[in-house]
């Protein structure tokens, strides 16, 4: 049995299914990321996982022994609020130690503890101020900093970077990633972000509409995606509709595609996958070709998108700048790993 | 002229108002503990501080500002403690029947006070709805004295500023976060010292908006400690319209009047700072 169990988790409001039959294992010392859209029951889980609401299925068990009816404050949960959730009336000194005076630690030990959270954090020296003092990247490693100094069993970090503008989230990630480690602490992670979950997380959990859609490695996650809504999700992705042609074999765009036939499918390719290629350029064995007129190239820094349409559709292809960009109207052929694709049914919504 | 500049000019109709019905009356008041009482009971218009001296060596006086001060904290306490609990469900309930559970909260204010004296009168008087109940159940034997007293008048002042200080808590409840008291618990707190660390201190600010109205509606009330104090209970406000009224000894009144509003102007300072210390 793994270190963290949730078994068949699920959590109603009235007719709604927020959370619905959600099972996952964490190793101990783990990085799993719950990612997903707003209102895919990530944050529900979380929730649950700390006591703050109560399933009305499944278990949870924690190191061999079951939390599901533990309250919260028994839980020893490292829980990282996105809205931080810092004291207003207490220093930043007594926010760290907060949990600590709760356990009834000497004052001698909580002292040292919050100056050993303070430096962690790289905020030594501020334990007089207010949070509302503090910038809000300060504020964020306040909140990491009260959660840890606990010795939590879990830290539960809740969309904790959300609310930070892009070069701080940048270092934040960084540097949780690298607490995290170095400590060794089992840690889940929400997030809708998903440069987040493949960066600060060992296995990723993509979560839709109350269930785990797909758990795995970040390249898991985005080689080779389960559904269609975690290939949609998760990074770009070129969904091309499939046809049959008169003898039966798979068509895009009215060309045959050495792929099998099915009724009611887009074959996906993700965009970095594919590369253009003059016309006149045979196409190898294990490889598939398709070809279209460039209708637009966009320059984005590290890379190229160049948007080829064809017969019934668009599709974008990623490639490296520098690589000289194929100019606009001409036609071109379109060719990826036959490996790299897979087909995925439309669904009905 | 611009937009904010005309701003200022929708003061114009209030402050016209206030002027007329609010500070000329004011003035005449203050000009009226300056004028002094003839031999035959009529007032006279004069410039004295007599009235000021009889007033302050009156130890009536004295002691009508201790029952005044005394019934209004023991009022705003019993109210502070009734409404806290109801304002705290109010604000935190996801019931959609919030509104409406506010606004029966809040419904006694639309009572007239007489209307509610009367109400007490039925309920706690000798043979009222509590003592005809504890009597038959044999509790006690002879009804209890809960009207016409000071336990009336403290019970009915406690009742008729609860509204104010439900709203007032309401009002004053804004930095109360639910997502705080959940980090207090996910750090290891249990409910009730969540509530001691976080709910409380958060809340304080709030209690000291309520508690400052309460004092102040309890100190300028009239019809509760007229009417269940069954002239039996003397306090400043009963004391002004007996002497205004009654004895038509009108520079008397004016100056207990202008003594009880300097009185609460300086609690309404204390408690403020009190309140903007807690805010911080």
């Amino acid at each position: 049995m793994s270190y963290l169990e949730l078994a068949g988790l699920q959590k109603r409001y009235g007719n709604s299914v927020a959370v619905d039959d959600v099972s996952l294992s964490v190793e101990q010392g783990e990085a799993v990321a719950l990612l997903g859209p707003s209102g895919c029951g990530k944050t529900t889980t979380l929730r649950m996982l700390a006591g703050l609401i109560e399933p009305n299925h499944g278990t949870m068990t924690l190191d061999g022994s079951e939390i599901t009816r533990l309250p919260a404050h028994k839980r020893n949960m490292g829980y990282v609020f996105q809205s931080y959730a810092l004291f207003p009336h207490l220093s930043v000194g007594r926010n760290i130690a907060f949990g600590l005076e709760e356990r009834g630690v000497s004052r001698a030990e909580i002292d040292k503890r919050v100056q050993e959270g303070l430096a962690l954090v790289r905020l030594s020296g501020l334990e007089q101020r207010r949070p509302k003092e503090l910038s809000g990247g300060q504020q964020q490693r306040v909140a990491l900093a009260r959660a840890l100094v606990i010795q939590p069993s879990v830290l539960l970090l809740d969309e904790s970077l959300s609310n930070l503008d892009a070069k701080l989230r940048d270092a934040m990630r960084h540097e949780i990633r690298s607490i995290q480690r170095t400590l060794g602490i089992t840690t889940l992670f929400v997030t809708h972000d998903q440069v987040e979950a493949l960066t600060m997380c060992d296995r990723i959990a993509v979560m839709h509409r109350g269930r785990i859609a797909q758990i795995g490695s970040a390249e898991d996650i985005y080689d080779r995606p389960a559904t269609r809504f975690v290939a949609e999700f998760v990074g770009r992705a070129n969904l091309l509709p499939l046809a049959r042609d008169g003898q039966g074999r798979a068509t895009i765009w009215d060309q045959a595609v050495p792929v099998e036939a099915a009724d009611d499918a887009d074959l996906f390719v993700r965009p970095q996958r594919m590369r253009i290629v003059p016309v006149s350029e045979p196409a190898g064995g294990d490889t598939a070709r398709l070809i279209g007129r460039v209708l637009r190239s966009v320059f984005v820094g590290d890379h190229v998108e160049v948007l080829v349409e064809g017969a019934g559709g668009q599709l974008t292809v990623e490639m490296p700048s520098g690589s000289g960009a194929p100019t606009e109207g001409t036609e071109v052929s379109i060719v990826w790993p036959r490996a790299e694709s897979r087909v995925f049914a439309r669904e009905a919504s | 002229m611009t937009a904010s500049r005309r701003l200022p000019l929708l003061l114009i109709p209030a402050t016209l108002f206030l002027l007329v019905v609010y500070v000329w009356p004011s003035l005449g008041l203050f000009r009226n503990a300056f004028n002094e009482v003839g031999p035959t009971g009529a007032m006279v218009e004069a410039w004295s501080l007599e009235t000021w001296r009889v007033t302050f060596h009156d130890s009536f006086t004295f002691e009508l500002t201790l029952n005044s001060l005394w019934l209004s904290a023991v009022s705003t306490l019993i109210a502070l403690c009734l409404a806290y609990p109801v304002s705290l469900f109010l604000f935190r309930t996801d019931s959609r029947f919030r509104g409406l559970l506010a606004v029966v909260a809040i419904l006694p204010m639309l009572v007239s006070g007489v209307v509610r004296v009367f109400g007490w009168l039925a309920i706690l008087g000798d043979r009222g709805l509590v003592n005809t109940t504890l009597q038959s159940l044999g509790l006690i034997s002879a009804p209890l004295k809960l009207v016409f007293n000071w336990t009336g008048v403290t019970i009915g002042l406690a009742e008729s500023i609860m509204p104010y200080m439900i709203l007032a808590l309401l009002a004053g409840f804004g930095r109360l976060d639910r997502t705080l008291e959940e980090a207090a618990r996910s750090l290891g707190a249990s409910p009730f010292r969540t509530f001691r660390r976080v709910t409380l201190p958060l809340s304080l600010p709030a209690i000291a908006l309520a508690a400052g109205l309460g004092f102040v509606l309890s100190m300028s009330a009239y019809i509760t400690p007229k009417l269940l104090g069954g002239g039996r209970v003397f306090v400043l406000a009963t004391e002004i319209f007996e002497q205004a009224t009654t004895n038509t000894n009108w520079p008397v009144a004016a100056v207990l009047a202008i003594y009880t509003l300097v009185l609460l102007l300086a609690l309404l300072v204390v408690s403020n700072l009190v309140a903007r210390r807690l805010q911080r």
